[in-house]
This record gives structure tokens, sequence and C-alpha cells, in this order.
């Protein structure tokens, strides 16, 4: 059961700050910080006071822990059964470790059991083993923190040398592709990984080049027929967005994204015909009705 | 006096809430008119407790409406994760379990309830002025929930049964596997409660288009998941849009359908009553109950196979009695001298169909669908260049082609613009 309190922000509190307590730790304002990372908002008002009280009766008056070991919990069986579940997908491959004492254990699903229906079909070769061998190295010095070479194709075909910090690999579902997101390199700040071809380790060391993300704010204005409320919301629920009801059965949607996505969020709110119309910014609307004009050329009867 | 506590029994109770504040966000606490104001109040502030700073509040007319604000780009981790974290438990609960976990500290110490009761009270609740007190049957059950759980092992050693921990796994290695996966795995919040075992760590990865609302249904998605792995019939609950009153089903599950453009999961399922193919959203289920194995899981899922080659979305096909519909669907776009990019985007997009090249600027795509409905957003994406189109779906074609005259006129474009 995936809702089970062994599971829980409490008991994972309660674990750590008890492995405090048996390290000799009793500084209170250790104890609410562990509280505050690992629960909630309110948390602080319970946890600390049911062990102090003997609420819960794992702790003694002078905050020393009637428990002799540092407390720890074997993995259930549903994590080992998502555990063997992620095994079977081929990007696993691509983290290079060989999941240990899975053998008995029946995967919780299959990747037969679930189908991405509209993700895209070029997505990057993760079984290649050149490609395998490049990630790995990527991660490791992003997890080094050490600057890279990198021997690339350009988006005109042409073969381009980098030196870069890398910071973060990024994925895409819908692309099912990783880019490298990277510092130090003025023109160089997202790579497509598919688009490296070798990568090594540079001398060198960076200055961080400030980037500032150019935000839009799109607003939209949705009228509520053909269940275009709900698609909408959905659509664009993974941005930062506010909505308001503005009439019966109209709404304001307002979308901040990243300008560079400009062109993508256009197509996105053409996408969904007459039931949304963008409003402002004026630049923004003015690329749909550029879209729209280019279409009544074609004439389409 | 308030009886409200940050955690909860019933995750059914905060899942429509973070449903409604997420997706929606703009309804007051009038329009929550389904549940007493109180259970209102008690959800928001929940929600606020767990979601922190997500939560964000606007002040209109009608009243202040709460939702909840996330750019998953910019979020390493799903913050609903959180929101599974809250399970409610009893001061006994927390007690015995890491009283039991101290005692049975290694796998190699086995002890039977007597000796695991007489240790409990002994040597560790005899330090508090008034011990708590369990009986046998509270300790037997615990142990049972345990070895469910696959946590505890039950070992029978002549005539008694005597409990030990199970072997653990390390996890040391599996930090980016833990990072990686528990955002883009179905269930993915079960290697969120992995990563809650791991030491801190630099997490190096981002997500783009990463939609995040499918957290609020993985206990749904799990007990499907396990329906199918075990080859089971399920009765499940349905609250469709499309109904005033949830409607009970029993149905075999097939795959989930999962769309990496909204979000969205479907299950496809056979409806042994109607002797069809039906689709569901998974988060409009609920109470799904595992029955019976069913023969027919097998030949079912080769069906659903055959039947994908010819699904644009999640509509499986609608033909009665076995019979197929298919309905086909071709449209031509133009394509300018340094357009490369567009007729890439037919070949990277197209989930079935074909792509012909009719001359160096004309490109015809055609496909032969189960419904085709499905395909009309893609096919706007296309607008400006769309010079062609057939649909033997005669109305679904005149819809296109008005949604397109009443977008002119939105827009106000006029026949003399051009």
């Amino acid at each position: 059961m995936i809702f089970s309190e062994l599971y829980s922000a409490y008991y994972n509190s309660v674990a750590e700050i008890i492995s405090k307590l048996i390290d000799g730790e009793r500084d209170e304002r250790v104890l609410r910080k562990i509280v505050s990372e690992k629960a909630f908002g309110e948390s602080a008002t319970t946890i600390l006071p049911s062990l102090k009280s003997g609420k819960w009766q794992l702790v003694r008056h002078d905050m020393s822990t009637i428990l002799k070991h540092k407390p720890t919990v074997p993995l259930t069986n549903l994590q080992k059964s998502w555990l063997k579940a992620v095994s079977l997908d081929p990007r696993v491959r691509l983290f290079g470790v060989s999941l240990k004492g899975l053998d008995d254990v029946k995967p919780l699903f299959i990747p037969d059991d679930y189908y991405l229906y509209d993700k895209y079909c070029d997505g990057d070769d993760f079984e290649d083993e050149g490609y395998i061998s490049r990630f790995r190295f990527i991660l490791s010095a992003i997890h080094d923190g050490v600057p890279i070479k990198i021997n690339m194709v350009n988006k005109n075909g042409k073969e381009v040398y980098a030196k870069c910090m890398p910071l973060r690999l990024e994925y895409s579902e819908k692309d099912d592709k990783f880019r490298l997101i990277t510092d130090g390199c003025k023109y160089l700040h997202t790579i497509n990984l598919s688009k490296i071809r070798s990568v090594g380790y540079c001398g060198e060391s960076f200055k961080h080049i400030e980037r500032e993300v150019r935000y839009d704010t799109v607003t939209l204005r949705i009228k509520n027929e053909r269940n275009a409320l709900e698609r909408c919301m959905l659509h664009f629920a993974h941005f930062e967005k506010r909505a308001e009801k503005v009439g019966k059965n109209e709404y304001l949607l307002h979308v901040k994204f990243d300008h560079k996505d400009e062109s993508e969020i256009v197509i996105r709110v053409l996408s969904f015909g007459p039931r949304v119309k963008a409003e402002s910014p004026d630049s923004f609307v003015e690329l749909i009705k550029k879209k729209l004009l280019a279409q009544r050329e074609q004439n389409l009867r | 006096m308030s009886s409200y506590s940050e955690l909860i029994k019933n995750f059914e109770r905060i899942r429509a809430y973070m449903r409604e504040f997420y997706v929606y966000g703009f309804k007051s606490r009038d329009d929550y008119n389904k549940k007493s104001a109180r259970s209102y109040d008690d959800e928001r502030r929940r929600m606020e407790s767990i979601l922190g700073d997500h939560m964000s509040f606007l002040r209109t007319p009608e009243g202040k409406n709460v939702f909840i604000s996330i750019d998953s780009r910019t979020s390493r981790h799903n913050p609903f994760y959180k929101a599974w974290k809250s399970k409610s438990f009893t001061d006994g609960d927390v007690t015995l379990h890491f009283i039991i976990f101290d005692i049975l500290h290694s796998p190699e110490i086995s002890y039977s309830i007597p000796e695991l009761m007489r240790i409990i009270d002994e040597e560790y609740l005899s330090y508090f002025d008034s011990p708590m007190m369990f009986d046998e049957s509270t300790l037997r059950k615990k142990l049972k929930e345990y070895c469910e759980e696959g946590i505890l092992i039950a070992e029978k050693k002549g005539k008694r049964m005597l409990y030990r921990r199970a072997e653990d796994i390390s996890l040391s290695e599996y930090n980016d596997l833990l990072d990686f996966y528990s955002e883009i795995a179905p269930c993915g919040v079960i290697g969120s409660f992995l990563l809650d075992k791991t030491k801190p760590h630099k997490n190096a990865f981002a997500f783009k288009h990463h939609y995040i609302t499918g957290a609020m249904d993985s206990g749904i998605l799990a007990a499907l998941f396990t329906a199918m792995r075990q080859k089971r019939v399920v009765t499940v609950t349905n609250h469709s849009s499309r109904s005033d009153e949830p409607r009970k089903n029993r149905i075999i599950p097939l795959r989930i359908f999962i769309s990496t453009q909204n979000g969205k999961q479907h299950l496809i399922a056979y409806h042994p009553d109607f002797n069809c193919f039906r689709s569901f959203r998974v988060d409009y289920l609920s109470n799904v109950k595992l029955e019976d194995v069913t023969p027919r899981f097998d030949e079912l899922r080769a069906m659903l196979d055959k039947m994908q080659g010819n699904m644009w979305g999640v509509v499986p096909n609608r033909g009665r009695r076995g019979k197929v519909h298919t309905e086909q669907v071709s449209f031509t776009i133009k394509v300018a001298e340094n357009e490369d990019y567009i007729v890439k985007r037919l070949y990277r997009e197209k989930r079935n169909g074909t792509v012909e090249k009719l001359d160096d600027s004309t490109y015809r795509f055609t496909a032969e669908v189960h419904e085709t409905s499905e395909m009309i957003p893609w096919i706007r994406t296309f607008i400006c260049r769309i010079a062609q189109m057939n649909f033997s779906n005669r109305t679904e074609e005149n819809r296109f082609k008005a949604d397109l005259e009443e977008m002119y006129k939105m827009y106000g474009i006029k026949e003399d613009e051009l």
C-alpha cells in the first residue's frame, strides 16, 4: 500500500531525530531543523512535543532515547517491486549500476503495461554504447564539479568544440532526449546529448556567467465549450500560472513561460482552436494572427 | 475544540482538493459546495502545510481563491509526493514501530511474540512513569502487517513462530537512478520514498515538459498495475465528468496510456458487460478492488496491441461485435525552402500514418484512425500551411474548417487583410 505511515514524513523525522540523539546531539534547534526539513509546515507543533512529553514513548524527559540503535527499516515489497520495474527500463543502463537483491522480486509493472502514446519518435538512442559512456562521463563531471571539453555537431551539421562547466542533465519526456545545461560558455547554454561526439576533462576553470531567463506571460481567454477549460488547464498545468473566472462560462489563464519557448507556446495555443484566444501580450497575439493570415492565404475549402 | 490534524487517514480526501487547487485554482471557498466549509478550511490548511511556498492566494470579488502554482521545470522533485507522506498513525503505532525494529536490529536476531512482549515491557517501556500497554493481539497484528509489507519475516522453529527483520538492500549507489526515475517512472512516489532513505546528495537532473499531476493518482495506478501483473478483473468507481453520479465498473485492465503532452493518464480496459474496449481517465477512478484472475487477459491485450496501430490517442476501436471502425484522415501542408524542420516535425510527431512528398514544397500526411477528433489539436499546430484536407469523417472536417473561420473572426482577420 502506497499510503502508509511507513513512508511518512513523521516517521522519517523521528528516525533522524533519534539518530541525532544517539550521536549525543541535544540542541533543540538542530532537532527542530530536522522537522522543518523532513516534515510539514505545522509538524513542529507535534513531533518534538510528542517525543519530549512521552506521548510517543521513545525519548526520556532528559532527551536521551530508549533505543539502542540508529533506526533503520528494510525495503518494503512495494519499494523492491518498483525498483525491479525500473530495472526493466532500457534507460537504466545509463546509470551503470546493477540492482542487486531483486532476483526473486516481481516487478510492480513491466514496460508493456504502459504506453507513452504521444512521445516523439526521434528520441535519444539509449542503447548506444558511445552515448552511454558520454552520459556517464558528464554525470560524473557534474557531481565532481569539473569543467569538460566537448566535440559536437552543431545545427548546421558542422563539427565544433566547446569548453564548459556541466551543470545538470535536463530530460524531456515528450522529446525523449537529454540536454546538457552548462555554465561558463557564452554561446552554448543547452546542448543536446545526442549531438555530442566526444567528451573529456579540460583543465581550465570557468567564470560563472549569469543568465537571466527572460520570462513572458501570455493571457488566454478560455470559452468552456467541448471541455476546453479542463483540457487547457491540464495542458498548461506544468507552468507557473494563475486562473480567474471572468464570465459565466469564460476564464482567463495567465501562463508564465521562458521566452525561448515562445514558438512552441504559439502552436500549443493554436491547437485549442477557437475555444482559447490569446489576449496579450500584443507581440504574442500578432504571432498567432500572422499564422492565421498565412492559413487564410492557403484558401482551404 | 478543533480536531484538525496535519495528517490524514484517507488519501482520497486530499486527492480531489489537490487537483482542484493545482489544475483549476480559480474557485473560491463558496464554489466548493460539495463539501462542508469546515472540510474546505481543513483541506486548504493541510495543503498549505504540505506544499508551503507553492500555495498562492488571490483576492477576487467572489472571495479568496487558493491555488497551487509550480513551474515543474525549476522543481527538482515533484512537490505532490509530500502529500503521500502524510498518513496518520496512533501514538502506539509509532512507539511500537521504532521499538520492534530496535529489538530486531539485525536479520540474525529473531524472537517469538511472548519474548518480544517481555523485552518491550522490561527493556523499553519500563523507563516511563506511565508506560504504554500493548496486548499480544496488538503486537501480533503489527507483526503480521510488517510481514505482509516484507520488512519482517516470520519463520517457524519447532512449534514457535519467530520474527526477524528482512535483509536490506543498500541504496548507496542508486542516488542518480532514483533522482531520475522518481520523476519519470510510473508511481514515481515510491522512488521518492526510497530517496528518503538515502544520504543528502547533489541532484544532477532537471525536467522539461514535466507533468506532475499524475502523482496524485499513484495509488490507483499501483492497484491497476498489480491487477495487470496478476491478470485480474477489477471493480472500480468512475467519477466521469459526463455523469453526475459515480458508476461502478467491472473491467479487465489492459494498459495505462500516459500523455507526455498534458500529463493525463488513461486506463484502457475491456468491459465484459458491453463486450467492448473502453478508456477511463485514471484521475476519475477510485476504489480499485482486485477480483478473480481472468484467462482472457493475454488474448485481450493482444487485441489491444493490434488496435493501437489505429489509435492516435486513447480512444479504442468503437466498432461493435468485433467490427473494426476506422476513419481516414489526410491533409497536405506547404513547406518553404528553409523549412525542413516542418517536414521533420511530421515524421517526429506522427504516431501512426504515412508522410508523402508530393513535390518540393508539398507533403501529404495520411492515417487511418479509430477517432478523427483526437488528431485535430495536432493538425491545428500546422495552421498557416494547411493546403488541403480530406477526412472520411465529413463532420469533423467541416467542424475543423468552421473552427478556422471562427478563429479568423476571433482575431479580427477580415477578407481584405489578405
